[in-house]
């Protein structure tokens, strides 16, 4: 809210504001096959929006454009008005947190480290680089952890948890982010169903604070269950974007038109 | 692409015509010679017969000297390895880093830790301190290209990750690839040491110290009964220090592939 007022860019859709926008991105890794091919997207706080799309039709690639992770080579993506691409092996924003599809946790780190790592952008160099973390980060990560059910294993290193645990874990080092965007690439995928809406509703909880929440998924079940807003992405380009969750024939229609 | 046919063959013939010169070359080939030295090695090992261990105290002192040889040296080319591995990671640093310090590791790596012994026994004087740098030099050229390696093998999600969160340059390497490294970089380190205390039990052929001296200096004696000793130190020695390894290996690595997710 306190952003949406110092920044003059935000773009407000009627009372709605957008945090992320993404607009006619293109994006070829190989030059002669493009991967995403002009898509444009609009992403509110409080809102999950659900990206879906069968393998190969660049939703991993859109989310890495999203974090500035890969910088479009024509059209562009901001977050709060400013541009999310960062120089080659600069710092990106830490305001969008991205949990990559395998979590990307750094398994010999105890949950408690992993979630630190989340305040790394806040903290000098100097002291983060001697494992000085600041006393109000570290209570804020212990009580974080434990808010997601996981205070209790909050020493153990991520090796030794289990599927669910260490979505948990990749929450908190999300969150403690501060982030306004919080983009997890086929996030629940790997989990039984009912840790996988365990973890959603802790999503849910996030959203309700103010995030807008971008995910993957390929699952319609979670997409019916959880979605504001769905778009539909095949051959790199939007085939579906709704607020609201459409009927399952217009998805499907959509996913193989 | 398959070879054409039958060159399979020719280069056959071509190492066999190669292999057959080599050995005329370098007296390989000479029977008398072959014998003599056959008969030579049998009364050396005759010689060798019952061990005398009447040196083994002097030995003993010299084999600490020596294991402290290769733990000072290993310790100090570790010390200048990391920092240098980390400058030469492609994830870190773009080519006009990465390429010079991977030749400066290059070219120390092909010195032998002996001949910067050499070096360093003109440098600071005989002795196991000569020793001691003759091994971390080359260990710092060996263990820089063994840990940029292993930096570059790490996961690129979890790199992706904490590049995510805002780090800086620096912060990634401690939060993310060091850390993630940490199972390849131990047993690099073991394997160093392991590798050190062999090269140093030779450092005293040129004067850098541990019980190279005495292996060398019983040679030279002609007293092969106290070599065999020293050489059976050794051996117990090497042999120990790799179980210890092992076990600190079982101990502190973590497992590499996760638990299936859900477990």
């Amino acid at each position: 809210m306190r952003v949406a007022l110092e920044r003059p860019t935000v773009r407000v859709v009627g009372e709605e504001r957008t945090v992320l926008e993404v607009r006619d991105a293109h994006f070829a890794y190989v030059r002669s096959r493009p991967v995403v091919r002009g898509v444009t997207i609009h992403a509110s706080p409080g809102e999950v929006t659900m990206i879906l799309g069968t393998s190969g039709s660049g939703k991993t690639t859109l989310l890495k454009l999203c974090k500035g992770l890969l910088v479009p080579q024509r059209g562009d993506v901001r977050v709060l008005g400013d541009e999310v691409a960062a120089p080659r092996r600069g710092r990106l924003d830490p305001r969008v947190a991205y949990i990559p599809q395998q979590l990307g946790l750094v398994r010999s780190l105890s949950a408690m480290e992993n979630a630190l790592v989340g305040a790394l952008a806040r903290v000098g160099t100097l002291p983060s680089l001697l494992r000085l973390m600041p006393e109000p980060e570290v209570r804020r990560a212990r009580e974080l952890l434990g808010r997601l059910g996981i205070g209790h294993k909050a020493e153990e290193p991520v090796h030794a948890l289990s599927g669910g645990e260490r979505q948990r874990v990749a929450i908190a080092r999300a969150l403690m982010q501060d982030p306004r965007v919080l983009l997890a690439d086929e996030f629940i995928s790997d989990l039984d169903p009912l840790t996988g809406a365990e973890i959603m509703s802790l999503v849910r909880d996030a959203a309700g604070e103010g995030v807008a929440v971008v995910m993957t998924t390929h699952e319609m079940d979670v997409v019916r269950e959880h979605a504001d807003h769905v778009v539909v992405l095949r051959e790199g380009e939007t085939s579906l974007d709704a607020h609201g969750v459409p009927d399952a024939r217009a998805i499907t229609e959509a996913l193989r038109r | 692409m398959r070879p054409p046919r039958g060159s399979g063959r020719v280069l056959g013939v071509v190492l066999l015509v190669a292999l057959l010169v080599s050995l005329a070359d370098i007296g390989m080939l000479d029977l008398g010679r072959v014998v003599r030295g056959a008969r030579n090695l049998g009364e050396f090992a005759a010689a060798m017969f019952p061990p005398d261990p009447s040196s083994l105290p002097t030995l003993a002192e010299a084999m600490v000297e020596t294991i402290e040889i290769a733990f000072v040296g290993t310790a100090i080319g570790f010390a200048l390895a990391l920092p240098l591995a980390l400058l030469a990671s492609p994830v870190l640093f773009g080519p006009a880093v990465t390429g010079p310090v991977k030749l400066v590791l290059a070219g120390v790596r092909t010195v032998p830790s002996l001949f910067w012994a050499i070096v360093f026994v003109v440098a600071v004087g005989l002795g196991p301190a000569a020793g001691a740098l003759g091994v971390a030099l080359y260990s710092l050229g060996y263990l820089g290209k063994l840990l940029y390696e292993t930096f570059d093998g790490v996961d690129p999600e979890v790199v992706e990750a904490v590049r995510s969160v805002g780090a800086s340059r620096a912060q990634l390497a401690r939060y993310a690839i060091v850390p993630e490294a940490a199972n390849g970089v131990l047993a690099q380190l073991l394997f160093m040491f392991e590798y050190n205390v062999r090269a140093s039990s030779i450092m005293g052929f040129v004067g850098a110290g541990g019980i190279g001296f005495y292996l060398l200096g019983y040679i030279q004696l002609l007293r092969y009964d106290l070599l065999l000793t020293a050489l059976i130190l050794t051996l117990a020695v090497v042999i120990l220090i790799d179980r210890a390894s092992a076990l600190l290996r079982r101990t502190f690595l973590f497992p590499v592939s996760p638990p299936a997710p859900g477990e």
